[in-house]
């Protein structure tokens, strides 16, 4: 299986919530630095902050493009975060019920084997869409 | 890195050392005519607007760029790069665009770069900041 195709089959686990799916492509002790500044140290630390993530939004990723080179992986994928209840502490900025936040990211993903040993993000493009606005 | 794209990154710093060198022409070459450029200071259309605004950035700041990490695509059609840029004012300038900056400032961050690539050119440049700006007053 390529890098690529792997990530695309990640990222599908991703979409869906599948977390015992997921933590198999992290390394235990893969770092992620995202892109507000936000890292985390470890797999168990991921999952719990994407569960989090997951509980307060419904959130959808789409892979604009991944190519890989050597141990490392580049894609830039877009988010869509749909608030399913008031969350006055998310992550980028506060949300409420029905508002939308939307991100194009650079990510670059080093890996060793089938595992993610490090995952950085930098957000090039974003966007809050207000449910009062839709 | 792997042999497909070792010809690819040796290409991509040779744009860097001349971006470095502020050899106008040799880096130049790399931009296709129609070039899009999304910026972290600027967005341009075309290599003469690009290059004008680097005239302008060159007339103020010394601006050198690091190649911290590179990923080619195999065809040889994109580029992503984990860059470091350390500007440095050379006189002041209260009008620039991602902050005010005064002779002798420094300021370095992080970018993540995508670059498409058509017919040995760059056709489109986009860069995401990674790191927040962190620099020195003179």
């Amino acid at each position: 299986m390529t890098p690529e195709v792997r990530f695309r089959d990640y990222m599908q686990a991703f979409n869906a919530s599948d977390w015992k799916a997921l933590r198999d492509y992290y390394a235990p002790d893969v770092r992620l630095v995202i892109g507000n500044g936000t890292e985390l140290n470890g797999r168990d630390a991921i999952l719990a902050f994407y569960g989090k993530v997951k509980r307060q939004t419904r959130r959808t990723i789409e892979v604009v493009q991944c190519f890989a080179d050597g141990q490392t992986l580049a894609a830039e994928i877009e988010s869509e975060f749909l608030a399913v209840e008031d969350v006055p502490d998310f992550a980028v900025r506060p949300m409420a019920k029905g508002d939308r936040y939307y991100l194009n990211s650079f990510v670059f993903y080093d890996f060793e084997g089938e595992h993610y040993t490090r995952i950085r993000a930098a957000t090039f493009r974003r966007e809050f869409r207000p449910a009062a606005a839709s | 890195m792997n042999g497909e794209t070792a010809g690819l990154r040796r290409w991509f710093e040779d744009y860097l050392a001349a971006f470095n060198r502020a050899d106008f022409p040799a880096f130049g070459a790399y931009y296709a005519p129609d070039i899009v450029f999304h910026g972290q200071a600027a967005q341009l259309i075309g290599r003469d607007a690009v290059l004008a605004f680097y005239h302008q950035v060159h007339s103020h700041l010394q601006e050198r760029i690091e190649l911290l990490s590179f990923v080619g695509a195999p065809d040889g059609s994109r580029i992503a790069a984990e860059l470091h840029t350390t500007l440095l004012a050379l006189r002041d300038w209260p009008d620039m665009p991602t902050g005010s900056m005064r002779a002798g400032d420094t300021r370095m961050r992080v970018s993540f770069a995508m670059y498409e690539i058509a017919d040995g050119r760059f056709t489109r440049i986009r860069t995401a900041r990674f790191s927040p700006l962190h620099g020195q007053a003179a």
